[in-house]
């Protein structure tokens, strides 16, 4: 229901443009209708990657991946973890928080956190709009950029440092 | 071969736990040898815990099945994903139920035959469905915010100038960058909106890189989460992931403007 809020805001702007300037109203549509033909294709394939990883990864995957190891082969699994887990971020608090409790590292939650901002199963959208090069060129710096942003997590949310990038 | 049992005491003579994610111990027991291994279970601290943690806890201790009194249906959907078999409405010692494994009598009486490792691995049917419906529910949970944002480019293309929308970035690539990252910190949800809200971006001529930090402050920075991040994660990691990842945003955008120009200026 609270998801219906937005779209349904939308729809009573649209309302009232109709009535006060239709000719707008109808252009503004038929934009929309063009737009979403555009992406018709990209989100078919988004699906067919959403099943695809929803029948060969279970969170279970990703929880045994986040948090193992130390150094090199902790930040790769936490980044692997970030990468495919998918649904809203308020999903992953509780697990995440059990994780911090159970000793994991903070900045390898850091990692996870960053790496959900690649999101496999959107890169068809992503390439549709800004071509390969780009998203092959955001994915890596996003990637690596995560791997910075767990490096302050390490020196300033920790008393002690650890051996998170040695 | 290695079974785990949750149970009230960390031996073999403690009674089998009814439930699986409220009992104090999970005990691994290896039938080969008969050693024996018991685990603290996440439930011991006292603390409301999910099912997916002891699930998670078994799967690291590389058991081949869980015998309990109860298994939460979400939870033995997990095991059974993992290649874990899931017996369930067992009772008495851990070392009884242990015995009654070895001999097959468990099963028996369940009236179940034991499923070879490689059949559970196949893609079946139900896990297909299961695939599927999933899927398609988050595909729907993320459709009324997409067909409005379409709605809402639809309305700003009929309504507002080109001029208006790049009027509002300076033309300064260090401080657009800076508003893109910005505008990327205020709002939050599915990726996808921000890569179609960046797409159209560039089409009123919004520079790249103040696109990119937007893109990627959108998914790292989140003003509207971080009430949930500091309660779940703390304070002072909230505040320093999200500065660090808000910086972080305006790095990547430069680098990767700086790079994909490289590229082309060696390839284009």
């Amino acid at each position: 229901m609270r998801l219906l809020v937005f779209p349904a805001s939308v729809l009573l702007i649209y309302g009232i443009l109709l009535v006060m300037m239709p000719d707008r109203a109808l252009l503004a549509i038929r934009s929309s209708g063009k737009l979403f033909l555009i992406i018709l294709m990209p989100l078919s394939l988004v699906f067919i990657l959403m099943v695809i990883l929803n029948l060969f990864l279970k969170p279970t995957h990703i929880a045994q991946c986040l948090g193992k190891g130390a150094g090199i082969k902790g930040i790769i699994l936490s980044a692997t973890a970030g990468v495919i887990s998918m649904g809203p971020i308020y999903a992953w608090y509780p697990m995440l928080k059990t994780l911090q409790e159970k000793g994991v590292d903070s900045s390898l939650i850091a990692v996870f956190l960053g790496n959900r901002a690649v999101k496999p199963f959107l890169l068809p959208i992503m390439i549709s709009y800004f071509g390969w090069t780009y998203v092959l060129i955001l994915v890596v710096f996003t990637i690596l950029g995560s791997i910075g942003v767990g490096y302050c997590v390490d020196v300033l949310v920790k008393e002690k440092p650890s051996n998170y990038i040695k | 071969m290695k079974i785990a049992i949750p149970a009230d005491k960390p031996d073999l003579e403690a009674k089998v736990g009814t439930r699986l994610g409220t009992s104090q111990y999970l005990v691994v027991v290896d039938l080969k040898t008969m050693a024996f291994e018991a685990v603290t279970s996440p439930a011991a601290s006292g603390q409301s815990i999910s099912g997916i943690e002891v699930v998670v806890l078994a799967i690291s201790k590389k058991v081949n099945a869980v015998l309990t009194g109860y298994c939460s249906p979400t939870a033995e959907k997990y095991l059974s994903a993992s290649g874990i078999e899931v017996l369930t409405g067992v009772s008495g010692t851990v070392s009884e139920v242990v015995e009654q494994y070895k001999k097959g009598d468990l099963l028996k009486d369940m009236g179940v035959e034991r499923e070879s490792e490689s059949r559970r691995s196949k893609i079946d049917g139900p896990a297909l469905f299961h695939a599927l419906k999933t899927s398609f529910n988050q595909f729907v949970n993320l459709l009324p915010i997409l067909v409005g944002v379409f709605l809402l480019i639809g309305l700003f293309n009929a309504l507002v100038s080109k001029e208006l929308i790049s009027s509002l970035f300076f033309g300064n690539r260090a401080l657009d960058t800076l508003l893109g990252a910005c505008f990327g910190t205020l709002f939050a949800g599915n990726p996808i909106n921000s890569y179609i809200i960046g797409g159209e971006l560039l089409e009123y001529g919004v520079s790249l890189l103040a696109v990119t930090a937007f893109i990627i402050a959108w998914v790292t920075v989140g003003l509207v989460q971080l009430p949930a991040e500091i309660s779940a994660l703390g304070f002072r990691f909230a505040l320093v992931r999200n500065a660090a990842s808000f910086l972080m945003s305006i790095v990547i955008a430069f680098t990767t403007v700086g790079v994909l120009n490289f590229i082309k200026g060696l390839f284009f």
